[in-house]
């Protein structure tokens, strides 16, 4: 679905007469059907990257193809009919309402291929009532769920998100992570953009890390935490009317606790979050 | 489409309550044209009040305009009451003296001629009269015209600002970036209305303000001229609009085009002031253009329409040029 090879961009001059180099040779593929995190914290390159692939920055270095052709020569109308896009702010008419947002943007896409307005929204878990009202009157979350709807309804092909779940509470979250499971079964593409590491863990087949321009990492989410982790375990037990922890290599427990204890309380994994390897491997947060 | 598009920016236009500003203008100017500066030229147009003060009866066929005096001190007195600018004329041995409070250098030299001119009774002169405008019917032009040019200034330039910025601070201009569609296709739309809003405006003002008997000769010519400003401020309002970050900014360039664009062509055009670099404001031959349609001698040579054609293409393409930059700013 998507190749980039030496992908370079930069920004023109900066003050001191230098180009400000925003990306700096990336390499990767997202497959078709594959859910594709991209993580990175600000300024590292994640949006320049996004706008590059949605055809909005012209001017990149190296090779990017979408949809097996090549950027440069797909930005036709033909090409956005394939995409959607969520941004990571829920742009709307604020005078318009949650239908006529949806009838408005709907209205430049082939009928044959428009969802129903109505249908979508029932999906998405948004208010009957609220449906007609102008958006100015939404909290943030109504107005992500409008906003997805408006990516959604050109039953687009790829699917660019970024910061999907931002603004919504944790049920909308897991419901948000829902639709996109479900988006990615009709075979659909998803690349997400996000800083979210629940979102990236639970959602993504794989996960990009970049920083500075650069990919440092580039593999699943589970491959990630096994390469980076150290397969030893907390075990925490009561002896004698007293509670203690331990920590110790995971094998060690294959045949049964290797201390005298009366009850095990729990048996946690000392796993690494994605965050953790992020930081890692570039020496940085995500946010 | 280009339906969707229209129907969107008729819906902003009537939430930013530009359809009633409008109508509230139309109102306000036609109410001033009719019951106010029509009145103030007819009262403004007075002759001026002419006092004479002849003990001896020197003048025997003075104009029946003059007032006479039965003494000095009623003269003075006259003269002291009038606020129309009075001139007094003191006969002493046949020889007429003028009396006035100063004003104006030139409009002194005026009114002692013109006082003086009664004493000899009448003209011996009778001008011939240049077409069939009346006076009333000249100012009425005149001022129409002056508010339309004003009008459409602002309406095309603050309209479609106040429309655009909504659109730029709600952010859905970048929306529009990863939609299937020609991008000048959300240009066109806006030029649309606000061409049709403004030869709405024309034609309203037209109407009511020289009447329809006369409208009817001068509409079409009228109709070009609005088309021609108002594209060119609609544009140059989008352009804008792209350029500057906030109302605030957008205020200050408009305050700049009224006082170095409207300004220097109303002076050269409607009063005594001379400029001759005049001729190279565009502006200045935009409002002639509206002004000679107003009285009725459109503009034919062919150069001034190539000229407001190349200068509407070449507005377009900019105008274009910085939505485009404006779709990739920010936001994924």
């Amino acid at each position: 679905m998507i190749e980039v090879k030496d992908l370079t961009f930069s920004y023109g001059k900066g003050l001191r007469g230098k180009d400000k180099q925003a990306l700096r040779g990336l390499n990767f593929t997202v497959g078709d059907g594959e859910i594709f995190g991209f993580l990175g914290p600000n300024g590292s390159g994640k949006s320049t990257t996004q706008k590059i692939l949605t055809g909005i920055l012209k001017g990149h270095g190296g090779m990017v193809s979408v949809f097996g052709k090549d950027l440069r020569s797909v930005h036709t109308r033909e090409f956005y009919q394939k995409i959607g896009v969520l941004f990571e702010f829920p742009y709307l008419y604020a005078n318009l309402s949650a239908l006529d947002n949806l009838h408005y943007f709907s209205s430049f896409y082939p009928k044959e291929q428009l969802r129903d307005a109505e249908e979508l929204l029932d999906e998405l878990e948004f208010k009957k009532d609220f449906r007609r009202k102008p958006v100015s009157s939404y909290s943030k979350g109504m107005r992500q769920r409008v906003s997805m709807a408006r990516a959604l309804i050109s039953s687009p092909k790829l699917l660019f998100l970024d910061e999907p779940t931002s603004g919504l509470d944790p049920s909308g979250a897991v419901l948000f992570r829902r639709i996109i499971e479900s988006e990615r079964k009709k075979g659909t593409t998803v690349f997400v953009t996000t800083h979210n590491m629940l979102d990236a863990d639970l959602l993504c087949d794989r996960v990009a890390f970049i920083a500075g321009g650069k990919m440092v990492a580039l593999d699943t989410p589970g491959n990630l935490k096994e390469m980076n982790g150290n397969h030893s375990v907390v075990v925490n037990y009561l002896y004698q009317g007293r509670r203690g922890e331990k920590t110790m290599e995971a094998s060690e427990l294959k045949g049964g606790v290797p201390f005298p204890c009366d009850e095990l309380i729990s048996v946690h994994s000392k796993e690494p979050t994605l965050e953790d390897i992020f930081i890692r491997y570039t020496g940085r947060g995500l946010s | 489409m280009l339906y969707s598009l229209l129907k969107k920016d008729f819906r902003m236009m009537v939430w930013g309550k530009f359809f009633l500003v409008a109508l509230g203008s139309f109102l306000l100017y036609t109410l001033f044209i009719n019951f106010g500066y029509l009145n103030f030229m007819e009262d403004n147009a007075d002759s001026y009040n002419v006092y004479l003060y002849d003990p001896d009866g020197a003048f025997e066929r003075v104009s029946p305009l003059v007032y006479q005096a039965a003494s000095e001190e009623e003269l003075d007195a006259a003269l002291a009451k009038d606020a129309g600018g009075g001139v007094g004329i003191k006969v002493e041995a046949g020889r007429p003296g003028v009396l006035l409070y100063a004003g104006a250098e030139k409009v002194d030299r005026h009114r002692a001629d013109y006082a003086l001119s009664l004493l000899a009774g009448g003209s011996a002169y009778t001008p011939e009269t240049a077409g069939d405008n009346t006076p009333e019917m000249k100012q009425r032009r005149e001022i129409t015209c002056e508010l339309l040019f004003i009008e459409i200034v602002a309406a095309g330039f603050l309209g479609i600002a106040s429309v655009l910025l909504k659109e730029k601070q709600m952010g859905v201009i970048r929306i529009h970036a990863v939609m299937p569609f020609q991008r000048s296709l959300f240009l066109v739309s806006k030029l649309v209305l606000f061409l049709l809003t403004d030869l709405v405006f024309a034609v309203l003002m037209t109407l009511f303000n020289i009447g329809l008997a006369e409208a009817g000769s001068i509409l079409p010519a009228v109709l070009v001229q609005t088309a021609i400003l108002s594209l060119i401020m609609a544009l140059t309002g989008f352009w804008c609009t792209m350029l500057l970050k906030d109302f605030k900014q957008f205020s200050l360039v408009y305050l700049a085009i009224m006082l170095f664009t409207s300004t220097p062509v109303f002076l050269a055009a409607n009063t005594s002031i001379k400029m001759d670099w005049i001729l190279y404001h565009p502006f200045y031959h935009v409002y002639m253009g509206l002004k000679n349609a107003f009285f009725g001698w459109p503009v034919t040579n062919p150069v001034y329409y190539i000229c407001a054609a190349c200068a509407v293409v070449l507005l377009f393409g900019v105008a274009l040029a910085a939505f485009r930059r404006e779709m990739g700013k920010e936001g994924l």
